[in-house]
């Protein structure tokens, strides 16, 4: 399954962060990953930590002239025994 | 980079221009170059200063604006105790912002503070990008005029009834020039406390991810990875707000601190008096210092225009140079009516608070003036209240 996809791009600051999060909690608890393209350069280091304190993992790709592509993958959840 | 080696050429060219005209103007428009250049680099926005501490536990801006203070309060402190050595005496530095302290200082700080929020960036953030290609900030710097002019037409009712008669504080006649400087830098490191209790609490910060050091081989490559550290990489905060504050000292000890809204109500005083929507006369404004507004002279150059017109295009050519030019145009129709309507909040309060989140308060501050201190506060609180704002229009 492709992951979900979030286009923030033409967005203004802090809306491509906030969109991000928004996403994020409404993901649904069997999707391991959100894709997010931006184009707005502050995002990179706002939407890891955004993201991490949700519990998502950051990996950022450029992928063109100022535009990124962000995969924010659910760290995997220690099995209660 | 051919585009970036064009606009460099550009700037390199207008500065032999304007400098045979006036050698202010061209000293004005390398100040503006610089200041442009640091603050896209640095990717150096005020309102996310304040803004990411409420929505975000997060400090990064807070903390290079803190530095910026800092190394700005050393320096307009060491140029101030030259210009007026003895304190005794009740005379103020001429060109330090020591502005008089009301009502309309709280007010603008509090506009000032819900409009850089609402509309993404304040003045000079929305200045530089604009050089990044931010259609919304090209609207919202249309709002900050729209509100000058606003502010403008209301002026001499401030004047007659808050500011003529509002006293102004300069801490050196309190406690010295030793003893005004030791205050401020306590009270700038308390507030860099402050902001890292917070952060702690808001639990972990990301760090940006480290980049990939290639291999050097050569002192070719070793000078291409200097080059690619400086124009492509964004810098890290901290330099780029002592650089910022740096500069500051450096145009004060030229001529004034760092400050452009009175130049901006310029253009849109002038703009409207073309259209017979002038203000009229403005009561007081040549008696104070800082970015108070200024009245059309009729002309169109001065050296305050190389100065904005330089911090737009030092952004432009910073951000062509890192292939970080864009045009980036917003889908959401609300987006708009907020970049104007914040920049219209926006420019009330910094006509009213005689200067924006630079002259009001980063040129402030370091003038060792208590009203510096006030409209900061009133910056904070009214970025609380537009935090709130921005979260419902999403």
């Amino acid at each position: 399954m492709a992951p979900t996809k979030l286009d923030v791009r033409g967005e203004i600051c802090p809306y491509p962060m906030m969109r991000t999060v928004s996403a994020l909690k409404k993901l649904a608890g069997d999707e391991p990953t959100l894709e997010v393209v931006t184009d707005h350069a502050p995002a990179l280091e706002t939407i890891p930590t955004q993201a991490a304190r949700l519990g998502f993992r950051t990996d950022i790709e450029e992928t063109g002239a100022s535009e990124w592509r962000l995969m924010l993958t659910r760290n995997e959840v220690e099995e209660e025994a | 980079m051919v585009l970036a080696v064009i606009a460099w050429t550009v700037a390199a060219v207008v500065y032999v221009v304007v400098h045979g005209f006036d050698t202010q103007f061209s000293m004005f428009w390398v100040f503006g170059l610089a200041f442009g250049f640091v603050l896209q680099r640095g990717r150096f926005c005020f309102a996310s200063a304040f803004r990411d501490i409420f929505l975000l536990g997060h400090a990064r801006n807070m903390k290079g604006l803190l530095l910026g203070l800092a190394v700005g309060a050393v320096g307009f402190g060491i140029v101030m105790s030259r210009q007026v050595p003895l304190t005794s005496l009740g005379i103020y530095p001429p060109s330090a912002n020591v502005l008089p302290l009301g009502i309309h200082t709280a007010l603008g700080g509090l506009l000032f503070g819900v409009g850089m929020v609402v509309a993404g960036g304040c003045v000079s953030g929305s200045v530089y990008r604009m050089g990044e290609g931010y259609v919304a900030s090209w609207v919202a710097f249309g709002g900050v005029m729209a509100g000058l002019l606003l502010s403008a037409h209301t002026w001499n009712w401030w004047w007659d009834v808050h500011i003529a008669a509002a006293p102004r504080f300069w801490l050196p006649h309190w406690i010295g020039h030793p003893g005004a400087l030791v205050v401020t830098l306590l009270a700038l490191a308390a507030a860099y406390v402050l902001v890292l209790l917070i952060e702690r609490r808001a639990g972990m910060v990301v760090p940006p991810a480290p980049r990939v050091h290639e291999p050097t081989e050569s002192v070719l490559d070793d000078l291409r990875s200097t080059a690619r550290t400086l124009f492509v990489h964004g810098w890290p905060v901290l330099p780029a707000g002592a650089i910022l504050g740096g500069l500051n000292v450096l145009l004060f000890t030229a001529q004034e601190p760092w400050g452009f809204t009175g130049e901006v109500s310029r253009w849109s005083i002038g703009a409207a008096s073309l259209v017979n929507l002038a203000p009229p006369p403005l009561a007081g404004v040549e008696s104070l210092p800082g970015c108070v507004l200024v009245v059309s002279d009729g002309l169109f150059f001065n050296h305050m225009f190389f100065l904005v017109v330089g911090m737009f295009f030092g952004s432009f050519a910073a951000a062509v140079g890192a292939g970080e030019f864009k045009l980036r145009v917003p889908k959401r129709p609300v987006r708009y009516a907020q970049s104007l309507g914040g920049g219209v909040v926006m420019g009330y309060g910094s006509g009213i608070g005689m200067g924006c989140t630079i002259g009001a308060f980063f040129s402030a501050i370091p003038s060792l003036a208590l009203n510096g201190w006030v409209f900061g506060g009133f910056l904070a609180l009214g970025a609380w209240i537009g935090t709130h704002i921005i979260q419902r229009i999403e």
